[in-house]
């Protein structure tokens, strides 16, 4: 069976979790399906007075429960959803979560839904950002990537859990000893910066060293990061976060704020050379998962990290059912991505859900420890 | 190899594959080198090991602390000690690591597959036989009826009776409490009702029963024994079992609601067994003898109720000897020659043994005997012959024994999981040599944990625990006795007093060997046999006016060794370690682990109290309980059911023997009439604090979306 790839929009939406009430009901009122829902947390710097107030500032961080959403439309759609998403959620007041979309090109049996929504004007959109995704050891020895992101203030990491699998399970049973447990960091950043962050959170967040985890960026569309960075204690009347969102909120754009100089912009407008590989990302029922990572490993993938989400549904009689799913993320070199989606979609067709889902996006400088 | 089969029979062209499994071969397995291949494992094997180290490290260290600093003399047998605790932390790696390989993935696999295949009456039906079968495999009773070994028939007869008669009955009622509430919990992940109405409809109904039972005098006795049922029959094998399949089921047969639903299982596994005792003492109650002065009971106007509780003649005169006083025994045997006779019996080694027990003569003497019975046992001269001491370091006999129970408690029930897995839903765990070896770890690690518990851990807080009363109780202490034979009356010495009176003192070698005067008493001395009888006396290890700083010290400890025991308890990690994943790493394991332990030792400290002061638990229980009810009314619906099953999971292998002997300790010490209550305290409270854990948790939360909101409507 040959299954051709379309072209569609990721929606990915990272709200607070006190917010998730919202978030359905949203959701349901536009008329979309089904989301994709994973449990994750939200790191920020917390600033609070040491102790007696003797000590001066204490910087901590503090977590805050979240949940990412992600939804597929067609791509026109893209633009009015994120604003309608953005104003339902007051997104643009920190601390409430990040939205963007990123183009994919997609395969699956399902339908894009069709929806009726208006075309808003959504040029406060922030079109020049880049998503790094960071997938690191759980307990691994170097220091955690949203630490590094937030000392750096690179943005607000949204952290979430995921099982590395590849080399691994080729062990035998001596794969034990080595814990599959991996932390998965999304990061947005402007995209004129995104090189020499990711050189900074490389250095900082020794990823250079072997077991030190994978780094990637991809490119997004639109969207809007949550700039609150540093919670607690604040000393003027707008904190520079604040004073941050409203300058990209007037320029529109993030350009303004560029830190490194000299590193070559990979941003959207960037020379679409420069994106050598590609991230493959699958969503499948739970009892597919195992064997979608089998074939794409032995199609030349070097492994997948598999995290849980589950598929909630928000129309007629099963609003409110989930059903617990799989997604799984490899990144691969660009030569690889029709083999792969072609073994991956062949396993997933002959399996009895219909319910799966393959996308495709670029990625561009993917970093790992190589041993030499 | 089946692996490498399927592997290659797919690669030889089975194109079109029959089943999905095919896919799962892994064809190219990676060789690695020995070489290789140790320090990975030394590597795991350390990070492992020093884990559980750290874990133990506190409540060795404290009980050391405390023998030593407080208690003034140094652990005995310290060589058996040392290796029990090695044991202890060796097989808690083991036991955990064999959890989280094998049997918390099997319990979710068959979690996650039962809801599909299965309907809700098949579900529930899996649910009781688990819960009657994790009752029946994992023996907690046991560890009730030894903090009842001070029970009497003529105190609390109810008591009694359920402990020593109905012990079946119990467990039984026990088992179908668990049962029941396993199997309400399976129905309410699949129909995604809150824990709520079952928590606001099953806590005051238990409380009420507690304050009717309170009015009846039988009743009242039994009320710390339900409560504590509570506590105990959730064992560590049942914990993560019971919790990963509730994972399993509420992920498959999701709502919309929540990150953690999957708990709250636990939860009703605690409060379940409370009522079926309830009920069971409730039936019991009808047919049993009201309590009776000790004197009455043993009266012969009394035999006939008597011989209700206690089956034979001479089961009731060991009673008399083993819990009653000298009034007792005199009652007991009618007249005086009888009386007489049956305590010169207690020279005959083998009718010791049956009116004693496993109590040496030497522990009546100093516990139970009055004065008038030593000088009586005295005269006959018993040889201190103390019929080598049963030598339970017996090393090979405890870890076989042990083996035995943990053979028991794991493999019934993961038989039970594989076959309903395999014949019920034709499904197999996702990797399958992985949870093999994974109960092959939790089989090792619970009997090497289990005897390094009995052999280090449980004698070490024995030798903490049982002298602690020592410490609050003002009164020299009697350490033991001597016969000085033959004794001279030219070794007695006068002195004279400031106020110029004589006493009259002779040189005994104290254990350092220094001569120190003592007292000479006249009416001990025995002029025809040259024969002195001396009372080694210990004095009090604080002076009487000391008391409150004994009592502190108390607390101090009990505090300490609640907080140190849970922190090392095997199914509370499983348990954060399940919170961790679930939160996303916002709770973690640590935080979780930290929480409750810091519940249990406020618990342990009202316990204590209990204990010291001998106030009824119902005091206790009822506003903490209220407390309780409050905040979970204003928490989460997710926290509240993490908390309320953090306070089923505290009380494991670890700390009951801990707790035990501390509260054996401290209610010998006092002559009271049960230890009970104290682990019914070491639930409540460590759900009070994670509960007040998750509410600050949550504001914290909030303040961030609240501090926004502020700003939006400013605008």
């Amino acid at each position: 069976m040959q299954f051709e790839p379309r072209e569609a929009a990721r929606i990915t939406l990272m709200t607070h979790h006190g917010l998730s009430g919202r978030v359905v009901e949203l959701f349901t009122a536009l008329g979309i399906p089904a989301v994709l829902v994973e449990n994750a947390r939200c790191v920020r710097q917390n600033v609070r007075a040491g102790f007696w107030g003797l000590s001066g500032l204490r910087m901590g961080f503090s977590d805050a429960a979240s949940e990412i959403y992600r939804l597929t439309v067609k791509r026109e759609l893209a633009a009015p959803l994120l604003c309608r998403l953005i104003e339902g959620l007051e997104l643009r007041t920190p601390g409430r979560g990040a939205i963007y979309a990123q183009d994919v090109s997609e395969i699956s049996q399902r339908v894009l839904p069709d929806l009726q929504l208006e075309q808003v004007k959504s040029e406060w959109l922030l079109k020049d950002l880049t998503l790094i995704t960071g997938i690191q050891t759980k307990s691994g020895g170097g220091e955690n990537l949203y630490k590094v992101a937030l000392k750096l203030g690179a943005g607000v990491p949204v952290v979430g859990l995921g099982i590395g699998t590849g080399i691994r399970d080729r062990l035998g049973l001596l794969r034990i000893t080595i814990s599959p447990e991996k932390e998965m960091v999304y990061l947005m950043v402007p995209g004129h910066d995104a090189n020499g962050l990711q050189r900074l959170l490389i250095e900082e967040g020794h990823v250079d060293r072997p077991g030190g985890g994978f780094l990637y960026q991809t490119p997004v569309q639109a969207g809007i990061v949550d700039p609150l960075l540093r919670i607690g204690r604040q000393e003027h009347a707008a904190s520079i976060e604040q004073i941050i969102a409203a300058i990209d909120d007037l320029k529109k754009n993030t350009a303004w704020r560029k830190r490194f100089f000299g590193v070559e912009d990979i941003s959207s407008n960037g020379a679409a050379a420069s994106f050598s590989h590609r991230e493959i990302t699958f969503f499948c029922h739970e009892e597919m998962g195992d064997s979608l990572v089998e074939a794409a490993m032995q199609a030349g993938a070097a492994g997948a990290t598999v995290s849980r989400v589950r598929t909630s549904y928000m129309q007629g009689s099963e609003a409110g059912r989930s059903v617990s799913c799989e997604r799984g993320i490899l990144c691969v070199p660009a030569a690889m991505e029709k083999p792969l989606l072609q073994a991956l979609s062949e396993t997933a067709a002959a399996g009895p859900e219909k319910s799966w889902v393959l996308q495709s996006v670029p990625a561009a400088s993917v970093f790992t420890h190589k041993r030499s | 190899m089946v692996g490498a089969w399927l592997g290659e029979v797919f690669q030889d062209g089975m194109r079109r594959p029959v089943s999905i499994r095919c896919y799962m071969a892994r064809p190219r397995r990676i060789k690695i080198p020995i070489g290789t291949a140790l320090p990975m494992i030394w590597n795991y094997a350390r990070t492992r090991i020093g884990e559980q180290l750290r874990a133990v490290a506190f409540i060795i260290v404290y009980l050391v602390a405390f023998k030593i600093l407080v208690l003034n003399t140094p652990p005995a047998n310290a060589l058996q000690l040392s290796a029990g605790i090695g044991m202890v932390v060796l097989g808690l790696a083991f036991f955990l690591e064999g959890l989280f390989l094998g049997l918390m993935p099997l319990g979710e696999r068959v979690g996650l597959q039962l809801p599909q295949r299965c309907n809700i009456a098949v579900i529930m039906f899996f649910g009781l036989l688990l819960g009657v079968g994790a009752t029946l495999a994992e023996p907690a009773i046991a560890s009730l009826r030894l903090a009842g070994i001070t029970v009497t028939p003529w105190g609390t007869p109810l008591l009694f009776r359920l402990l020593e008669l109905e012990t079946n009955g119990l467990v039984m009622a026990v088992g179908a409490g668990v049962g029941v509430a396993v199997a309400f919990g399976m129905a309410r992940f699949h129909f995604g009702i809150s824990i709520r109405p079952f928590i606001f409809t099953m806590v005051p109904l238990l409380l009420g029963l507690s304050v009717w039972f309170a009015r009846d005098p039988n009743l009242a006795g039994i009320i710390n024994l339900a409560w504590d049922t509570g506590g105990v029959t959730t064992g560590p094998v049942t914990v993560p079992l019971v919790l990963a399949m509730g994972i399993g089921i509420s992920r498959s047969a999701g709502r919309n609601t929540g990150t953690a639903s999957g708990f709250g299982v636990v939860t009703l596994a605690s409060l379940f067994p409370i009522l079926a005792v309830m009920l069971l003492g409730v039936y019991l109650n009808v047919s049993t003898p009201q309590p009776v002065s000790i004197a009455d009971f043993f009266a012969p106007a009394n035999r006939s109720n008597a011989l209700k509780l206690v089956p034979s003649e001479e089961k009731l005169a060991a009673i008399a000897f083993q819990r009653g006083d000298e009034a007792a025994r005199r009652a007991c045997y009618g007249s005086e020659e009888k009386y007489a006779a049956a305590l010169h019996s207690l020279a005959d080694q083998e009718r010791r043994r049956e009116l004693l027990g496993s109590m040496s003569l030497q522990e009546w003497l100093s516990q139970r005997a009055s004065s008038h019975e030593r000088a009586t046992v005295a005269a006959i001269k018993v040889l201190p012959n103390q019929a080598k001491q049963a030598n339970n370091s017996d090393f090979a006999k405890v870890v076989k024994n042990e083996s035995g129970l943990a053979v028991r408690a794991i493999i019934p029930l993961v038989l039970l999981l594989v076959i309903v897995l395999l014949v019920l839903l034709r499904d197999r765990p996702r990797r399958p040599d992985e949870v093999v070896l994974g109960i092959v770890f939790a089989l090792v690690g619970m009997a090497i944990l289990t005897s390094g518990i009995r052999l280090g851990l449980a004698p070490l807080g024995d030798q903490v625990g049982r002298p602690l009363p020592q410490v609050f109780r003002s009164e020299t202490h009697e350490e033991g006795r001597v016969i000085l034979e033959p004794f001279e009356p030219e070794s007695v010495l006068t002195a004279f007093n400031q106020n110029g009176e004589a006493g009259r003192f002779f040189y005994f070698k104290d254990r350092t060997g220094t001569p120190r005067p003592v007292p000479f008493e006249s009416e001990r001395y025995d002029a025809v046999n040259r024969r002195y009888e001396h009372i080694v006396e210990r004095p009090p290890l604080f002076g009487p006016e000391l008391t409150l700083v004994g009592i502190a010290l108390v607390f101090i400890f009990a505090f300490g060794m609640g907080y140190g025991s849970t922190v090392a308890e095997p199914s509370l990690s499983a348990l954060g370690a399940t919170v961790e994943e679930l939160t996303v790493g916002m709770v973690t394991r640590v935080g979780v682990v930290r929480t409750v332990s810091l519940g249990v030792g406020i618990g342990l400290l009202a316990g204590v109290s209990r204990i010291l002061y001998n106030f009824s638990v119902i005091w206790l229980l009822i506003p903490v309980y209220l407390a309780v009810l409050v905040l979970t009314w204003f928490s989460e619906d997710d926290f509240a059911s993490i908390a309320w099953d953090s306070g089923g999971v505290t009380t494991g292998p670890i700390t009951v023997p801990l707790i035990l002997a501390m509260g054996l300790g401290i209610g010998g010490g006092l002559n009271v009439i049960d230890g009970f209550g104290i682990v019914a305290m070491a639930s409540v409270f460590p759900i009070l604090t994670m509960l007040v854990y998750g509410i600050m948790v949550q504001r914290r939360q909030r303040e961030i979306l609240e501090a926004d909101r502020e700003e939006t409507h400013a605008v």
